[in-house]
């Protein structure tokens, strides 16, 4: 009897449960360029995904571990793209490798080109919100984040969550002199047409409530074309700009403060982790004025 | 006389009323305006993400206050300029949205309530 009255509840909350939990599945086509095994990803030059994504190179996280060992570089692919409620959020599933033939023969170079952790970072000269030329190397000895949005970006859970996210991390670090002074952070248009000093100044000043100070440890910077393309290269960031928007993914790269990569971040993250990994990456850097 | 009046009466309360109908029509600006707004701002001004450093304002019955949620006049110039350049963290549709596109979006946003 007990049960019996239990079933239309469990059935009830079943239902919502499954309701909660929609997804969306697109079919994608592509070929490999890249795979991570550590973290679970393949990167995919894969053809328009009607509904989803512009044809593009970009990670994918792939559901079943075993998949990432069993496809190569070169490989075709056949698979369907799982996007959560919340639209940051997506994976693969089924994928299958409809082609081997082109294993060992990558066409994009961007998989190639791409600086693997502990590689140097190129010291490419960027313009600020204020005007003022920066280098990479300007940030030597303090952990770096850096990530890519423009300004006009419409798609809230892209550059406007990563510009959300980096405003609590600023806001964050801002407690522990200590954490404030051993890192930076530094956001980079791929809009430089758009994005000169002045709008990037006004739209920092947004994430920054206002506060003019928070520019000496966050800032927002855009470079010429052929600088933006090296750094895209390095940082495996795809962008492309058609009917005026840009089609792009995400990538936040964590520069340890002997100016290496330390980390890579695509679509799988937490504010929360990527402060933690900054803190830990600022954690090596050698103490200023030590004995 | 009396028929002639209740009529006139009759005839005057149609006009009336196919005049009122004809106002709640949206324009065929209005519902291209609406399309836009569908497609390039309900997805942060009706359920906005809660992990965003500002929340987006609800715009609804925004022509039927005085004042924008920025405080500012709400005047199709004011509305216009926040479309166009962006407001704090909203981003501008500048080179996205067309003039008409623009004039559109502020016709739907009148109706909207």
């Amino acid at each position: 009897m007990k049960s019996r009255s239990v079933l239309p509840f469990l059935l009830v909350l079943v239902t919502v449960l499954a309701a909660c939990n929609r997804t969306t599945r697109y079919p994608l086509r592509g070929d490999v360029v890249a795979k991570s095994v550590a973290t679970g990803e393949i990167t995919v030059n894969h053809e328009d995904i009607p509904g989803f994504m512009a044809a593009m190179v970009m990670p994918y996280r792939v559901k079943d571990p075993a998949v990432v060992q069993q496809v190569e570089p070169g490989d075709k692919i056949a698979a369907e793209v799982v996007v959560g409620n919340d639209r940051s959020d997506y994976w693969l599933e089924n994928v299958r490798i409809t082609d081997r033939s082109g294993r060992g023969r990558v066409k994009t170079p961007t998989g190639s080109q791409m600086l693997m952790p502990g590689e140097r970072v190129p010291d490419v000269t960027l313009i600020n919100q204020d005007g003022r030329k920066i280098r990479l190397s300007d940030f030597a000895g303090k952990a770096v984040l850096v990530t890519f949005i423009y300004t006009r970006c419409p798609m809230p859970n892209f550059c406007p969550r990563l510009s959300s996210q980096f405003a609590r991390i600023h806001n964050e670090l801002r407690k522990s002199t200590e954490d404030y002074d051993k890192t930076h952070l530094l956001t980079i248009s791929f809009d430089p047409k758009y994005d000169t000093s002045a709008v990037l100044h006004k739209y920092g000043l947004a994430y920054l409530d206002g506060d003019e100070s928070g520019f000496s440890h966050w800032d927002f910077a855009s470079t010429d074309p052929a600088d933006l393309r090296r750094l895209a290269l390095a940082f495996g960031l795809e962008y492309e700009e058609a009917d005026n928007q840009i089609s792009h993914t995400m990538s936040i790269v964590l520069v340890a403060p002997n100016g290496t990569v330390a980390k890579y971040w695509s679509t799988d993250w937490t504010w929360t982790e990527l402060m933690a990994s900054l803190q830990h990456a600022a954690l090596s850097a050698a103490p200023a004025g030590g004995e | 006389m009396a028929r002639v009046l209740l009529l006139a009466g009759v005839a005057a309360a149609l006009v009336v009323a196919a005049c009122q109908a004809k106002q709640q029509q949206p324009s065929a600006s209005a519902i291209e305006g609406q399309w836009i707004y569908d497609n390039n701002c309900a997805e942060c001004h009706e359920n906005p993400q809660p992990d965003l450093h500002k929340q987006p304002p609800n715009l609804h019955g925004l022509f039927f206050r005085k004042a924008l949620p920025s405080g500012a006049l709400a005047t199709n110039a004011q509305v216009r300029m926040t479309i166009v350049e962006g407001k704090g963290t909203m981003p501008a549709f500048a080179q996205r949205l067309r003039d008409q596109d623009v004039n559109d979006l502020i016709e739907y946003l009148h109706r909207l309530r």
